[in-house]
């Protein structure tokens, strides 16, 4: 029974032994091993319920103490329930309250609507009573400032007022304000009208500052603006009478319509600076841009009356047609004198700097109180604003009217500027020892003193203008000037070459022709044109120094023009790149030196020299002991050759600036070192002669040492060589010399070169100089 | 006097009568935009666009200039450092194409003698109001020896066309030049000459 019990507690077929496997056991041996297992299992069971009783005393205590919760469970429970209810009450009651509160919040804006408007209600009361005892007593400030609380008011907040009991009476404050309101405005405008006719300032303020509180801010402005602008144009036809009936033997006489602009705008500029508080105290910022449109426009009115009074009075485009058609012809009847034209260019230009300077304190107000005004505005308000201030300076009429001026004044400065450099080159005179003739100076005098007028207009396309006139005058005409006098040549002396000294004259003749009006006189000596030569080669050098000098000087002027905020980043761009147009005018006179150079270097000092290095040809330097000795003592060739140096050289260290005297001797000794070269593969040497020809060539170095700053060595290098190889004892002993023995010594002298200067040498023989390895 | 990272640099001045959209054809090729509305031009105004042509830099610097008659001598004045000029019509204005003989007097008594010279038509996209034919235009520009071109600044036909052929036929004009004056240069002891090109790089 304990067996199957245990059997089924461990889950049924676990015991290995059923009852009906056990009776259909028949063997003994079988049985006997189900009894043993069977056995086996009992102890297992009996540990078992071993271990189970051992438990049971644990069991029952924990059964124990359960049985005795149980009361306090069902007093837990109790509790609970209390509880809830309590918080479900305290939830109901929070939202009471919550709710009384949101009604208390709405009762309370709503009571403080009904104050506003009551208050509003009585404040309109207030205003009409105000307004109308104001207006009995004059006091149109305070009237105005009932009619601007008025206006404050809001406006539904009436509306519904209106629809109250009470609507009635309140329709009559209304309408008793709004007619007040109208009343007050015509009131307002009369009595400022008739301030402006009184010509009374305090009351003009005093009306001026009431229309923004009736919100008529344009409507004040234009007022007031109408009155300024009657007092500027006034002012400004008592200053143009006053300048008309001027004596013209008065100082600035030959200023007087520039100085009447100017008046004209200080009154304005004075006018900006008295009004512009009023305006930004009562006005708000932003607000100064109305006023000054307004008075701009009177500007105009006034700038063009003194402009056609001027254009009248000076005879401004009958003097323009004339430059014209003196432009146009070369030779006019009556041709107008370029000094003439010194005091209407002046006031011209004084007139256009006054303007700029005017416009440009405009800009700067206006732009500053659009600042202010336009701080929080958006972006395109701001632009439109940026736009209109654009379209007020730029196109105002008084700009027109001074570009026009402008533009007549550049063709008349240009014209000025051509006539003076002419009549500078008519005129040119050198002076007796000068290395320069008057017209370099004269015409860079002129070029800067036009430039320089068309600066102090202030108008960056002025100057851009006339620094492209001067740098075309510069460029073409000036240069062609100094290329005729160049192009005449430097005539050969009597005893050479007469063909090169007829080919000038012709020139010169031709020239003499053609320029009619550069060429200055005949050239009656060979003397004279030499010298005119070498001052012009010099005057081409200066030029080209003071062109740099002139930009240089130019870019300062306008550094400082700049600096003083007048013309934006792309103005200073455009006068950059003028200067640099004109820069590369100074490159041009470079060139034009190096070309005069040539001529004379090819014209004079190469037919000169020739000869007398072919003098050389002429002295045997195949020489015994004796023969050398008695060179020792009578030099045959390089002392009369450095003297003839010397002397042929003179004349051109005198009559030359010493940049171009040192480029003529740099090419001098190219020549003399190349024609050496020649005359020496065409003689033949002994050993002394060989030594005779190292002394000569030292003593030729020496002495061209000592006449240029330049290094000569390098171009008698080949020469210097050519003598070490004469100089030889043996043929062989070139090598020592050679390869791998050269050393320090670079040699300019190919292979062939040196087998050939080697056979110069009548002593060595031919085999030997062919058997070298080299 | 600063080398400047280009390897030309050429002047292009526009010309032609007022309003027929010389500023926007330079606004719509320098900054890609087309201003309607655009004021009448003052003086001169001066723009920089830098283009690469077949690896090579070109520094383009564009005057626009005033067609008002009252800026006149300021605009000539530019003429004759001018290595290109854009002459402008419009094709809708026939009087603005009645004044090209001015136009090209002036440019014969300004302009250097190496210029060269395009003639455009401007604002083809009013091509229902327009009064002056293509034939017409063409005869007349090949008449004279220019190029011709028709374009419009607001739709930005042609407008990259007519400057970059422009630069093109810049670049091969200067290496002629530079190539006539290396040749020049040869006699011994004497400077190199230098070429209008290189001039430019003085600053």
């Amino acid at each position: 029974m304990a067996v199957s019990r245990s059997a089924c507690m461990r889950g049924g077929g676990s015991s290995a032994l059923s009852m009906e496997k056990l009776c259909s056991l028949t063997e003994l041996q079988q049985l006997e091993a189900a009894y043993s297992q069977l056995c086996a299992e009992e102890k297992v069971v009996d540990v078992e319920l071993e271990e189970l009783f051992s438990q049971q005393n644990a069991v029952e205590n924990k059964m124990l103490s359960l049985q005795r919760m149980g009361p306090n469970l069902q007093l837990i429970e109790g509790d609970a329930e209390q509880l809830s209810g309590m918080i479900a009450f305290t939830c109901n009651l929070a939202e009471n309250v919550s709710s009384k509160v949101r009604q208390l919040d709405l009762a309370k804006s709503r009571l403080y609507q009904a104050i506003q408007r009551a208050d509003d209600i009585l404040d309109l009361k207030f205003c009409m009573d105000g307004v109308q005892t104001s207006l009995k007593n004059e006091e149109y400030e305070q009237a105005a400032a009932h009619i601007h609380r008025y206006l404050s008011l809001d406006k539904s907040v009436i509306e519904l007022s209106r629809q109250g009991k009470e609507g009635s009476m309140i329709d009559a404050s209304l309408h008793h304000l709004q007619e007040s309101e109208q009343r007050l405005k015509v009131l307002v405008s009369d009595k400022f009208d008739a301030a402006t006719k009184a010509g009374d300032l305090p009351q003009v303020e005093r009306f001026f500052k009431i229309f923004p509180l009736l919100g008529l801010h344009e409507e004040g402005i234009r007022k007031f603006s109408g009155y300024l602008c009657a007092q500027v144009a006034k002012k400004a036809e008592e200053n143009l009478q006053l300048a008309l009936g001027s004596e013209g033997k008065e100082r600035r006489a030959a200023l007087i319509f520039a100085d009447t602009l100017t008046l004209l705008f200080e009154g304005i500029a004075r006018i900006v600076e008295t009004h512009q508080p009023i305006v930004e105290t009562y006005y708000g910022p932003g607000k100064l841009h109305m006023l000054i449109k307004h008075l701009q426009a009177e500007c105009d009115r006034q700038a063009e009356k003194v402009v056609d009074r001027f254009i009248q009075q000076r005879d401004y485009h009958r003097k323009f047609q004339q430059v014209q058609g003196s432009m146009m012809r070369s030779s006019s009847t009556e041709k107008i004198e370029p000094r003439d034209l010194d005091p209407i260019l002046a006031e011209v230009t004084l007139m256009s700097a006054r303007t700029e300077l005017y416009l440009r304190f405009i800009k700067r107000r206006v732009l500053s109180d659009f600042e202010v005004g336009d701080s929080m505005a958006a972006e395109d308000v701001k632009q439109e604003h940026q736009q209109s201030l654009d379209k007020l300076l730029n196109h105002c009429l008084l700009r027109c009217t001074m570009q026009e001026l402008i533009g007549y004044y550049i063709t008349m400065e240009e014209f000025y500027m051509r006539e003076s450099v002419n009549k500078a080159v008519v005129m040119d005179a050198c002076e007796h020892g000068q290395l320069i003739s008057s017209m370099v100076d004269d015409v860079f005098y002129i070029v800067k003193k036009c430039v320089g007028r068309a600066l102090s207009s202030s108008s960056i396309d002025c100057l851009c203008a006339m620094i492209n006139l001067s740098t075309t005058m510069l460029e073409s005409d000036f240069r062609e000037v100094l290329c005729n006098k160049l192009r005449m040549g430097f005539p050969a002396t009597t005893f050479q070459d007469i063909q090169r000294g007829v080919t000038s004259a012709v020139n010169l003749m031709q020239s003499s022709l053609q320029q009619g009006k550069f060429d200055t006189k005949g050239i009656e000596t060979n003397d004279e044109a030499k010298t005119s030569f070498l001052v012009s080669l010099n005057n081409v050098e200066v030029c080209s120094e003071n062109i740099m000098t002139l930009k240089k000087n130019l870019e300062n002027d306008c550094n400082k023009l700049f600096s003083q905020d007048l013309g934006s980043e792309s103005a200073k761009a455009k006068i950059e790149s003028c200067l640099a147009d004109m820069a590369s005018v100074s490159n041009k006179f470079r060139d034009l030196l190096q070309e005069g150079l040539g001529e004379l270097n090819s014209a004079a000092v190469k037919p000169q020299i020739k000869p007398w290095i072919n003098l050389f040809l002429s002295v045997s330097h195949n020489i015994e002991e004796e023969e050398f000795n008695d060179y020792e003592a009578n030099d045959p060739w390089v002392q009369q050759f450095i003297v003839n140096l010397e002397q042929f050289m003179a004349e051109f260290k005198a009559g030359l600036s010493p940049v171009i005297y040192e480029t003529l001797t740099s090419l001098l000794t190219s020549f003399i070192a190349l024609g050496l070269e020649k005359v020496v593969l065409k003689s033949t040497f002994s050993r002394l002669g060989g030594l005779q020809f190292d002394k000569e060539l030292r003593s030729l170095i020496a002495y061209l040492t000592t006449v240029t700053t330049w290094t000569i060595r390098d171009k008698f290098a080949r020469l210097s060589q050519m003598a070490t190889i004469l100089n030889l004892e043996r043929v062989t002993e070139i090598l020592d010399y050679w390869g791998a023995n050269s050393g320090p010594l670079t040699w300019r002298l190919t292979p062939a070169e040196v087998r050939q200067v080697l056979a110069l040498r009548v002593d060595f023989r031919s085999e030997d100089i062919k058997r070298l390895r080299l | 006097m600063s080398m400047e990272d280009y390897d030309f640099l050429f002047k292009i001045v526009l010309i032609g009568n007022a309003g027929v959209g010389k500023t926007c054809l330079v606004r719509r090729f320098t900054q890609g935009l087309f201003p309607p509305g655009q004021g009448a031009t003052i003086g001169v105004d001066f723009m920089i666009k830098t283009v690469e042509i077949k690896g090579e830099k070109i520094k383009l610097q564009i005057w626009d200039t005033a067609g008002q008659e009252r800026f006149r001598s300021i605009t000539q004045s530019y003429y004759r450092s001018a290595n290109a000029l854009i002459l402008t019509y419009d094709i809708t204005c026939e009087e603005s194409f009645r004044c090209l003989p001015e136009w090209l007097r002036e440019i014969e008594q300004y302009a250097n003698n190496e210029v060269i010279t395009v003639l455009v038509g401007n604002k083809i996209d009013l091509a229902e109001r327009r009064e002056v034919s293509q034939q017409r235009a063409e005869e007349f520009a090949e008449s004279q020896n220019m190029y011709y071109l028709e374009t419009s600044a607001k739709e930005s036909d042609n407008v990259e066309k007519l400057f970059l052929d422009l630069a093109c036929r810049l670049i091969s004009e200067a290496r002629q030049n530079a190539l006539v004056n290396n040749v020049d240069s040869s006699l011994p002891g004497e400077g190199k000459t230098i070429s209008y090109l290189n001039c430019c790089n003085f600053n």
